[in-house]
């Protein structure tokens, strides 16, 4: 282990805090290389980032679970005071409120059942994701329902495989023993996304039928006219 | 798989059109201007470049509780200052003649003061905004929609988008609104992109939702071969637009009104990509053709633009038919009795049914071997001519010709060819058009 990762756990710093610190600019660089060559757009790199943590805290399970009920009532609540007109703070206001009955609704039934591993749950996370829901919303008002269904599962698979990330233990291990090269690296690779011209592997996809129809100019034997 | 790498680097991508195209061309102020579609609108109308009619502006509340409606004529669009992607926009056809008198729109809802009320306050609030600032509503006169364009959209306004960097235009796209897409002619929300020829503004490939498709959704109507008028004009405009407004890579909006012509709708700094699927061509590969030319004139970079991205369609027919694309005057190469190549210009005419040769330029390369003779009804009444056999290469392809002797010495041109020897070919009455006294080649 670092001498400086050692010398903080030492004196009393949880290893969870170091592990998620520095798993945040790796999340982040994930994100970055879905975005910049493989072309998942998500929601921006806040989104996803934070929908990674919450899973982390919340574990896979209820974490998605929580994310359904979240985007399906905040969904309903607003197509339901859609019919209201009213603005927008007030109605996202609404929405959120009734997305908190939702969630309250989980915990009630987890407490029911004697579900100890979720009503244990840390608030903040779940807060959090609550807070997501304007997210999603403001996604569906602009690109219609169809689009912010297809933008918010990219960002459902992109947080789940930076979830994965951040759970492999022996990344975990290795950002430990090297925190400083891990800032590092990340550093160097964004620079390295952020000069990325190429095309973006959905873009071959998308292109497909334009890159089949050109025809590249042969070139000119040297020597001859 | 290599040969599909090597050729992708011809498309142009996300990354490379932000970081190789919009960064550097385009300035803040010009990103400013684009953005601001009142600001876009006053600077383009000060230099004298056709715009749409503001009605009314709306910036305030109380601007807002303080109108008068019945400043309002029948028929108008609202719009979002800052809106993204079409949304926002309310179009009004007409106003009905019974109390209260609501406005219709184009599916024949109705819109009451109330509406249009609420619309405007969501618009001030910023739902439609890019940023969810606050915004400023405007009213806009209405495009009337040209008959040409009718058959092919729904319940909208077609428009001609246009990609122009470095003063060239590098390629076009007509899009049509469509039921799904409301009316509206954005691509992204279900509207029909075609592919445009540079060179003679004739419409090409078309797409739906990324999908190359033939026809109108829905009917047998061809989406190929719609010629654009004013298509000169057109790409007049989109060069004047960038020169004015200074953004370097630009995606221009142009409507065409009944009444008015070529109209400006919008100028964007981050047009979309998918015109390269409905062009089924590469934008990278024009772009890098144009970068760095020195483009001085309007009317150079509309030539560029005509010369350097136009022709597909002339390739394509030609593919087609198997027939070359001739045009009324064309210069061809004669056999002389040695077997000789000589240029000449001829004029094409599907009048005459055969060749006729003026008897000085038999003569001349010595092919007035007279085979035989035929009575002619020409204008001057019957005449018997003599037939001479030669031929000649129009367009790389040789022709066997039997044609007429007759002194042409007065004529323009010293041949005229004939439908006989036209049978491989087409012919495109707009091609090769010269004014002036053709040259004689030697």
């Amino acid at each position: 282990m670092s001498f400086i990762t050692q010398f903080m756990i030492s004196q009393g710093v949880p290893q969870e805090t170091l592990i998620y610190l520095l798993m945040l600019p790796i999340v982040a660089t994930v994100i970055a290389l879905a975005r910049q060559v493989i072309g998942i757009k998500g929601f921006g790199i806040y989104t996803p980032l934070i929908i990674a943590f919450a899973f982390l805290a919340t574990g896979l399970k209820y974490g998605i679970i929580f994310f359904f009920t979240i985007l399906i009532t905040g969904t309903l609540a607003r197509l339901f005071i859609r019919k209201f007109r009213l603005l927008y703070l007030p109605r996202m206001a609404i929405a959120l409120t009734v997305v908190v009955l939702a969630i309250l609704a989980i915990f009630y039934f987890g407490a029911y059942n004697g579900q100890t591993n979720l009503i244990s749950i840390s608030i903040f996370t779940v807060l959090i994701m609550v807070t997501l829901v304007e997210k999603f919303l403001a996604a569906q008002i602009e690109r219609g329902g169809k689009g912010a269904m297809f933008l918010t599962m990219e960002t459902l698979i992109l947080s789940i495989i930076c979830y994965w990330v951040a759970s492999w233990v022996w990344l975990q291990a290795f950002i430990l023993s090297h925190p400083l090269a891990t800032i590092f690296l990340a550093i160097i690779i964004n620079i390295f996304l952020g000069k990325w011209t190429g095309l973006r592997l959905i873009e071959y996809f998308r292109f497909r039928e334009v890159i089949k129809s050109i025809e590249i100019p042969k070139k000119k034997r040297p020597g001859k006219i | 798989m290599f040969e599909f790498l090597e050729k992708s680097r011809y498309v142009l991508g996300m990354n490379a059109r932000i970081l190789t195209y919009m960064r550097p061309s385009n300035s803040l102020r010009a990103i400013r201007i684009a953005d601001n579609k009142l600001l876009a609108k006053r600077i383009l109308k000060k230099n004298g470049l056709p715009v749409l009619q503001n009605y009314a502006v709306i910036r305030k509340l109380h601007e807002l509780r303080d109108f008068d409606w019945s400043t309002l004529p029948n028929s108008f669009t609202l719009k979002p200052n800052r809106g993204l992607g079409g949304e926002g926009i309310l179009i009004v056809y007409a106003k009905r003649k019974k109390y209260p008198h609501p406005w219709v729109k184009a599916d024949k809802k109705i819109i009451t003061i109330n509406d249009l009320e609420s619309h405007i306050l969501n618009i001030l609030e910023g739902t439609y905004s890019m940023t969810s600032v606050p915004d400023v509503a405007f009213f806009e006169e209405r495009i009337k929609l040209l008959k040409l364009f009718k058959p092919y959209s729904f319940r909208g306004i077609p428009d001609i988008r246009i990609i122009v960097y470095n003063s060239v235009p590098i390629m076009a796209e007509l899009r049509l609104p469509t039921e799904e897409s409301g009316g509206k002619a954005n691509l992204h929300l279900g509207g029909i992109g075609v592919g445009i020829d540079m060179g003679t503004g004739v419409t090409t490939t078309a797409i739906c939702k990324n999908k190359i498709i033939e026809y109108v959704p829905k009917t047998r109507l061809p989406l190929r071969g719609i010629q654009i008028p004013d298509w000169e004009e057109i790409l007049r405009l989109a060069i004047h637009a960038q020169q004015i407004t200074k953004i370097g890579f630009l995606g221009i909006d142009i409507a065409i009104d009944r009444e008015k012509g070529p109209v400006i709708l919008e100028l964007n700094t981050r047009p979309g990509l998918s015109i390269q699927i409905a062009n089924l061509s590469p934008l990278n590969d024009r772009l890098k053709r144009v970068k760095g030319l020195k483009v001085k004139t309007v009317t150079k970079g509309v030539k560029l633009a005509q010369d350097l991205f136009g022709g597909e369609v002339e390739d394509e027919l030609e593919e087609i038919s198997g027939r070359k694309v001739v045009g009324i005057n064309e210069t061809i190469e004669i056999l002389d009795k040695n077997k000789e190549k000589h240029a000449i210009m001829a004029k094409v005419d599907t009048g005459a049914y055969r060749t006729t040769i003026c008897s000085n330029l038999a003569k001349e390369l010595g092919v007035d071997q007279v085979i035989g003779s035929k009575k002619v009804r020409g204008a001057l009444g019957m005449e018997e001519r003599n037939i001479v056999n030669f031929s000649f290469y129009m367009d790389k392809r040789m022709v066997t010709t039997e044609a007429f002797v007759a002194d042409r010495s007065e004529m323009k041109y010293d041949i005229i060819v004939g439908r006989r020897d036209l049978k491989r070919f087409l012919v495109d009455p707009a091609k090769n058009v010269f004014m002036k006294k053709p040259i004689k080649a030697k």
